[in-house]
């Protein structure tokens, strides 16, 4: 299976490029999606497909290593690590969502909504489902 | 120097830690008239960055660039390509340069083959394959006459015409103005295949973010006739914030945290909105009280840095 059709970038964001690819491939590991010994695109796959900078793919890829959640195989891949051999926990999956609903937290907050408010408009949105 | 001597240099160049800049600019002044445009500017791009121009309309974006090709005269200061004076340029030099000028005048009465053919005459180095393959993935009939072109096609030509004799630095003045969304990405992609390929360097300006934060790695802010910031743009977003609330107590948080304000915003009821920078290994710090501390985007950054 190619895994290069999972990624995709927001331009006019806060969040640097190299960053969203992090969060991206986290998630994706976290959720089940890729598992230990999956194989990612190659950094120059990547940078054509989605049409970026070659350093920032190869930055991100980087980090996940640094971070334990990709390897250097032989060669040039970068392979899933072996601890990631299946999705994990749904309380650990859900604390990566901590970040944006931190964010959407305070936004709330700013609009001077109540938490009932702001959580039935999330509601919505989830039951609206898979939206992009 | 010869291109195979130039060749090598290169290569030293990119494996030394401090590598000798493709371009240097120092302390360059030029004045349309009574108008400073270049007001003592230094800038340098080393091999194999992609740097992206950013500044107002009207701040002296184009006159650089053609200024940097020594198509512009300068009143003072100095221009070095490739290690070479720009005014002395060797012709081995000048083979290893592409430019995209924003306006082409692409002698448009000839077709693309002939015009093609006439530049290829000039270069010892010409990739056929590649300017068919793009010739036919851009649709430019190549036997149509230039004029009857419709400007994106022109432009896609003139883009073309700067990568057959791959150059080691592409100069590429608002390339893409006149495509549509499709054609800024088979461009890009172009862009990104010379970056892979050949570790060209690049300097682009142009008003379209999105093209900006995809491939180039960094930015150049010209703003008062000076390079006023260049950075990588990811180090940029991280370490830049939006800080807004009572005068007092934003500023009380710049100097606590060591923030540096780039441009300050009086918002009325004595409150203050301040674009401020903390150093290159810090975090801004979170919001505090009555002071938000908010992430920017590059649209912001470029409404900050290009006063």
């Amino acid at each position: 299976m190619s895994s290069i059709d999972l990624f995709s970038i927001a331009t006019g964001s806060s969040e640097p490029i190299y960053r969203q690819l992090i969060e991206q491939v986290r998630r994706f590991v976290a959720g089940g999606q890729l598992r230990a010994g999956d194989e990612l695109p190659s950094v120059r796959e990547l940078s054509q497909a989605l049409a970026l900078n070659p350093m920032t793919v190869s930055k991100a890829f980087s980090q996940l290593e640094a971070q334990g959640v990709l390897e250097r195989r032989r060669g040039l891949a970068m392979v899933v690590a072996p601890q990631h051999a299946r999705a994990q926990p749904a309380a650990e999956r859900a604390e990566l969502l901590r970040p944006t609903l931190e964010r959407a937290a305070a936004e709330a907050s700013q609009l001077e909504l109540s938490a009932a408010q702001a959580l039935a408009l999330f509601k919505t949105i989830l039951r609206e489902g898979n939206n992009p | 120097m010869n291109a195979l001597t130039s060749a090598m240099s290169m290569t030293l160049n990119a494996r030394s830690p401090d590598p000798a800049p493709t371009a240097a600019l120092t302390g360059l002044h030029l004045a349309y008239g009574r108008q400073t445009v270049l007001d003592g500017l230094n800038w340098a791009l080393l091999p194999g960055q992609v740097v992206g121009l950013l500044g107002r309309n009207g701040s002296g974006k184009t006159t650089l660039l053609e200024a940097m090709l020594g198509l512009r005269e300068v009143a003072s200061g100095s221009i070095q390509i490739f290690g070479e004076p720009v005014a002395t340029l060797s012709d081995a030099a000048l083979a290893r340069i592409g430019y995209v000028p924003q306006q082409s005048d692409l002698f448009d009465w000839l077709t693309p083959t002939q015009m093609l053919d006439y530049f290829k005459s000039f270069y010892p180095r010409w990739n056929d394959a590649k300017v068919e393959g793009l010739l036919s993935k851009w649709n430019i009939a190549p036997g149509k006459t230039i004029a009857k072109l419709s400007g994106g096609e022109q432009q896609r030509l003139a883009i073309i015409r700067a990568l057959a004799h791959e150059p080691d630095l592409l100069v590429l003045d608002e390339p893409v103005a006149s495509l549509d969304p499709a054609g800024r990405r088979d461009f890009l992609r172009e862009l990104v295949d010379q970056v892979l390929n050949r570790g060209t360097t690049v300097v682009f300006s142009t008003h379209i973010l999105s093209d900006l934060e995809r491939v180039a790695f960094n930015i150049a802010f010209l703003s008062a006739g000076r390079i006023a910031l260049q950075a990588p743009l990811d180090e940029l977003m991280e370490t830049t914030c939006r800080v807004s609330g009572p005068v007092a107590s934003v500023q009380a948080l710049l100097q606590s945290r060591g923030l540096v304000a780039l441009r300050s915003t009086a918002l009325g009821g004595g409150r203050q909105q301040v674009l401020a920078r903390c150093a290159a290994d810090a975090q801004p710090p979170g919001s505090q009280g009555e002071v938000r501390v908010e992430a920017v985007t590059l649209e912001d950054l470029f409404m900050g840095l290009t006063q």
